[in-house]
């Protein structure tokens, strides 16, 4: 079971805002979509979304609940959540590393 | 948009519509939908049949949530091996569906690539090539009386090159020679009548017109559609240009239409209702 998101292509992305959504409770589909709009501030589209789920299913990130009705809510799994902080954790470095190099003193 | 939608779902894998069609029905009747999200359900659907993904068992009963403990994890089927029996029973019929879909897929693809080519502008409807007719000094040389007015055969382009101030002195009656005229001095006229495509005669020596011999259509000297015969326009022609070293050059990659009927810069003095005597 792989614990990097790298491999997905460009469904990498989406599929990391996905496991954000999802890190605090269980959603279904349409709760993520907005869910990842209002963090990310770009639409996702539904083709994009599911082609992302289904990937995460697959590689057990994510599981499927039992349907309420039609709307099957969607829960991070603990490989999940480990794919993900290691992913945050990826980023936060480099996010520091840029933000230190961009205050840091201007040598020419 | 919501219909289109539904319908692009179709396009979707068999697999994977009974695994997830009912809450992407159930998403989009919640969405707003935009073009953008029908887009994205298209590069969906390719991407589901081009990288189909194990299907994982559904949980029957809703755990209680929070994240399940590590050692639930390793008790799931490893990654590609997931309900490989059940898988492999469908498979035959998904994948002739799938050969199915790639044959329909491929056969619009020709059809749309054939349809695009043939319509791709081309070359324009000239016979596409830049032509050397010769320098003036060689045109005067090898066909004297064209700075006498007499209009040349030019074969390769089909046209006749019509050296303008000679060919309407010749036409007035006049005497004349004229043997260094200027680009904007020289036509190419196309020899395919502007009427159904007859080939065009050269100019008769009584009148100095040009008359098609299908059905009379008669146009002067400078290729201008006098009243008689069917044709509606001039004769089309081609841009002429002489190049650095003083060769004239017929254009045929772009053509010209020929001037609406009765509309002449030119008029001999014959009755202008009639043809060739």
């Amino acid at each position: 079971m792989s614990g990097d998101l790298g491999d997905l292509g460009r469904f990498a992305e989406p599929s990391l805002l996905i496991l954000v959504s999802l890190s605090d409770k269980p959603r279904h589909g349409y709760a993520i979509m907005t869910d990842v709009e209002e963090l990310s501030g770009t639409p996702l589209g539904p083709g994009t979304l599911y082609a992302a789920l289904a990937r995460l299913e697959a590689r057990g990130l994510i599981e499927a609940l039992l349907a309420d009705d039609r709307r099957r809510p969607y829960r991070i799994t603990a490989a999940g959540v480990q794919a993900l902080r290691t992913q945050l954790v990826g980023i936060e470095s480099v996010v520091r590393a840029g933000l230190t190099r961009l205050d840091g003193p201007a040598d020419v | 948009m919501r219909r289109l939608a539904l319908a692009i779902l179709s396009l979707y894998p068999t697999a994977w519509r009974e695994r997830y069609r009912g809450e992407v029905e159930d998403l989009l009747r919640l969405r707003r939908l935009r073009p953008s999200d029908v887009a994205d359900l298209l590069r969906g659907a390719l991407d589901a049949q081009l990288h189909p993904q194990p299907r994982p068992v559904l949980q029957l009963a809703v755990p209680a949530s929070g994240p399940v403990p590590v050692s639930a994890m390793v008790t799931k089927p490893a990654f590609g091996m997931v309900e490989s029996a059940s898988l492999s029973l469908s498979s035959r019929r998904s994948f002739l569906r799938r050969m199915l879909g790639a044959g329909v897929g491929l056969l619009s693809l020709e059809f749309l690539g054939g349809t695009v080519a043939f319509l791709w502008p081309g070359p324009g409807e000239g016979m596409g090539v830049e032509y050397s007719v010769g320098t003036l000094a060689e045109i005067n040389g090898s066909f004297p009386n064209w700075a006498l007015g007499e209009p040349m055969d030019f074969r390769p382009a089909r046209a006749f090159l019509v050296n303008v101030p000679a060919a309407t002195a010749m036409a007035m009656g006049e005497a004349g020679e004229v043997t260094d005229p200027t680009a904007d001095q020289i036509l190419a006229l196309w020899r395919k009548c502007p009427h159904l495509g007859c080939m065009i005669p050269p100019a008769c020596e009584s009148r100095s017109r040009f008359q098609c011999y299908c059905h009379q259509s008669t146009y002067n000297i400078l290729g201008e559609k006098l009243e008689l015969g069917p044709a509606s326009r001039g004769m089309d022609r081609f841009p002429v240009r002489i190049d650095d070293d003083g060769v004239v050059i017929i254009d045929t990659r772009e053509l010209i239409k020929g001037p609406p009927k009765n509309v002449v810069t030119f008029r001999d003095p014959h009755p202008q209702g009639e043809g060739c005597a």
